[in-house]
């Protein structure tokens, strides 16, 4: 009896300190979003108030409302949005046929996939100069297409050495089976190998969509006043030290610019449970 | 014609020869009414003409570039006024301040610009001014009226002429001034507290030692009569362009110069260091994340009388003033920044931070819509509207802003806030303003902000903030360089500003 309630102490403890543990954690790191959320929908005198005030007495979407009557919120939202689509999209359907070349037919020999990564090293800023200059030439500034083929080849290199791996890890036999069928290599790559690298696919998409949207330099040294994103936005509100008057809209900027990032992690995280996979030849 | 015959069918004799005498047929009425007609068309015409003249720019778009959102809400301020006095449409497109002198560099090197009306901070004003039109042809093709004796005297060296070519006009005006509670210092306790601990009376400090001395007084109690554990002082000591002019204001003081004539820096020599080391030795007696504050943390601690004295920008007067934020709207008071002691007389050198200006783009297809609207902004009428503002973060630059009767009796005490940044005006002392400025500025304030986060001592920041300097100088060609700095040393020398290391002693 003693040995079985031990074990019962030991593993309440157990569950208690690992509950305890992800709490803190969550907290940690969830804290300052719950705080811009907040602040989002708080007014202005109690952005500063001492002590302060956790929750909003009067929630309000004023500041949202603000965001789109006064700034170019609608605008730069519906960019974002255009640009980290169809990059994710392109990144997609460029990654995957190289990566199957790659994989099955050893394309560009066996340092091919080390170079591939050797071009993710490259800082952007040293690049944004000559890019600038040379998107100046072929009148790509202040365009969807100069942005979306810039991200589409910087994310190229990455999705494809994580592609390579999940190809890989499909066993040739499923393949074969598919070619004996009758089937061609791109019937083959379409219809057996896609259906299994999903999660990888997931991963690449929500890589693109989530880096696209967040990024910066970019979006802000090739675009004019009708192509900006949501992350420059966020720029524009909280640069120059802002008054009180704009953190409310400040914070709503990143409420909004969290919320598609969020809906797209939430919708592929269930692929990305890798193993699918394993077992397909067993039994 | 149909009336006429008609008329002359049914009148009576009389009046058939009078019309007959008028050969053409028609009537003293129709004649009237034609004369009235003509009248009307000749006074609706000239109206017509008059008002075209008045708005010769009508329907015309003016694309202007800022660094906040901020500024773009005071545009919002005058756009419906310039609409309706022009016809012109004002576009303002915000690029965040991080990314904005690069990237407008980079359109203006490329020759364009998507935008005709520029804002800018002056400190670049080396970088900016060969993409700027020069001012003075318009003000003559135009009949601009500029109101340039207006200008207070302090900003036009700085924010409106490069080289003597007047190239722009100024948006903000941008010193320090001191602000204080004047609870902490006229509660009898604290005065007879601290006249007990110092062996001198406590009033608003008038040199740097004395701040030091309040804010070491002043932290970690309830200095309003309170329970609260208040904090001794406010400031900025962010990286990036704040905590450097914190450290400028004593570094001045002390005898100091960013360069000497060789374009050796002199931020590392003995009043740079004194300057550093006693913002270190003080740190502790700010709020905590004092490292980490822009402008307006501080700003708001002083209007919710948690810090009993800040130097900061002038905008804070208005926040301190708006009764919609601040606890202390009856109790501020406002005076010149500290100095430094020397035989008797206080030694004060207050940053001039720059501002903004606002210039016309060499590349803009629509330069003469460009001016009026230019014109218009900095009137004193409108610029005052921006300026008093709470919101707009922009603060006075014209005299005629501190005289305005509206501004002094904006809120109690607006009068001596005004006074007070006038007075400031006698002691300032320009950013570095040649090419490259901005990159200068960056490399001090890091070193400044890391001796503050106390990793690294004051000399040693100091030190590293010259290499970087030396560095910056090499890169952009030592000799251009020493050409600019001669010019701008020449003119802080006329303003009183000369190396004197021997002031740090005392």
């Amino acid at each position: 009896m003693k040995r079985v309630s031990k074990y019962r102490v030991r593993r309440f403890l157990g569950i208690l300190f690992t509950y305890l543990g992800v709490a803190v954690a969550l907290g940690f790191f969830l804290f300052p979003f719950l705080w811009i959320l907040t602040t989002s929908l708080k007014g202005n005198e109690d952005y500063f108030s001492f002590p302060p005030v956790w929750l909003p007495t009067h929630p309000s979407l004023v500041h949202y409302y603000g965001l789109f009557s006064r700034g170019n919120g609608w605008l730069y939202f519906k960019n974002s949005l255009t640009i980290s689509t169809l990059s994710m999209l392109a990144a997609l359907c460029f990654s995957v046929p190289t990566a199957y070349s790659v994989a099955r037919f050893r394309f560009g020999g066996k340092l091919f996939t080390n170079f591939l990564l050797l071009l993710r090293t490259m800082p952007a800023i040293a690049l944004v100069i000559p890019i600038y200059v040379l998107y100046r030439q072929l009148g790509l500034i202040n365009h969807y297409f100069g942005l979306i083929l810039l991200y589409t080849v910087f994310y190229i290199p990455f999705a494809v050495w994580l592609m390579i791996g999940f190809i890989r890890d499909v066993p040739k036999e499923i393949e074969e089976a598919a070619l004996i069928d009758g089937c061609s290599h791109l019937q083959a790559l379409l219809r057996v190998i896609l259906p299994i690298i999903v999660p990888g696919l997931a991963v690449v998409a929500l890589f693109a969509f989530i880096t696209t949207w967040n990024e910066f330099l970019f979006a802000v040294i090739l675009t004019g006043a009708e192509t900006k994103t949501m992350m420059v936005l966020v720029s524009s509100y909280t640069s120059g030290s802002p008054t009180d008057t704009f953190f409310g809209e400040a914070s709503a900027s990143v409420v909004l610019g969290i919320i598609p990032a969020f809906l797209v992690a939430f919708a592929l995280q269930r692929y990305l449970v890798k193993g699918l996979a394993l077992g397909a030849v067993k039994g | 014609m149909q009336r006429v015959v008609h008329t002359t069918v049914r009148g009576d004799n009389g009046i058939c020869k009078r019309e007959h005498g008028m050969h053409s047929g028609w009537s003293w009425r129709q004649y009237i009414s034609v004369l009235l007609l003509a009248c009307t068309l000749v006074i609706g015409g000239l109206g017509l003409s008059s008002s075209e003249a008045a708005k010769p720019y009508e329907g015309t778009t003016v694309k202007m570039i800022v660094n906040g959102e901020f500024l773009k809400y005071a545009m919002s301020l005058i756009e419906p006024a310039l609409l309706e006095t022009h016809g012109i449409k004002l576009e303002v497109e915000v690029i965040p301040g991080e990314a904005f002198v690069t990237k407008t560099l980079l359109e203006f090197t490329n020759g364009q610009s998507p935008w005709d009306l520029i804002m800018f901070n002056p400190s670049n004003f080396a970088d900016y001014h060969r993409h700027f039109e020069p001012l003075d042809p318009y003000i003559k093709k135009l009949n601009l009226k500029l109101d340039l004796d207006d200008v207070a005297k302090e900003y036009r060296s700085t924010n409106m002429y490069w080289g003597g070519t007047l190239y722009a006009m100024p948006l903000d005006g941008d010193i320090h001034i001191m602000f204080y509670n004047k609870v902490a210092f006229e509660r009898p306790e604290n005065k007879q507290r601290f006249k007990e601990k110092y062996g001198y009376d406590l009033a608003p400090p008038q040199t740097w030692k004395q701040w030091d001395d309040m804010a070491a007084f002043f932290h970690g109690w309830g200095w309003d009569g309170s329970d609260n554990k208040l904090f001794g002082a406010g400031a900025s000591y962010k990286e990036n362009g704040f905590s450097l002019h914190w450290w400028r204001s004593r570094f001045f003081a002390y005898g100091g110069q960013y360069f000497d004539e060789n374009m050796k820096p002199l931020i590392n020599t003995k009043p740079g260091i004194r300057a550093l080391e006693e913002l270190v030795k003080t740190v502790d007696y700010y709020p905590p994340g004092v490292l980490l504050f822009e402008s307006e943390e501080p700003k708001t601690m002083l209007i919710k009388g948690e810090v009993p004295m800040l130097v900061s920008w002038t905008s804070t007067g208005k926040r301190v003033g708006d009764p919609n934020q601040s606890l202390i709207v009856d109790k501020a008071g406002y005076g010149v920044i500290p100095g430094h002691l020397v035989d008797g007389k206080v030694i004060r050198a207050v940053p001039n931070t720059g501002g903004r200006s606002l210039a016309i783009s060499k590349y803009s297809k629509v330069k003469d819509a460009t001016a009026v609207v230019l014109e218009f902004i900095s009137s004193p009428e409108q610029s005052l509207k921006i300026d008093m503002d709470s919101k707009t973060l922009m603060d006075p630059w014209r005299n005629s802003h501190f005289a305005a009767e509206k501004f002094r009796s904006a809120f109690p005490g607006a009068g001596e806030y005004l006074d007070a940044i006038k007075e400031s005006f006698t002691y300032t002392v320009p950013d570095p303003q040649i090419p490259g400025s901005d990159e200068y500025r960056r490399r001090l304030s890091e070193a400044v902000t890391k001796a503050l986060q106390k990793s690294v001592p004051p000399k040693e920041a100091l030190d590293q903030a010259a290499e970087e300097w030396d560095k910056i100088t090499k890169r952009r060609g030592l000799s251009k360089q020493k050409e600019f700095w001669k010019q701008q040393a020449t003119a802080m020398k006329e303003a009183g500003v000369t190396f004197r290391p021997e002031l740090a002693d005392k």
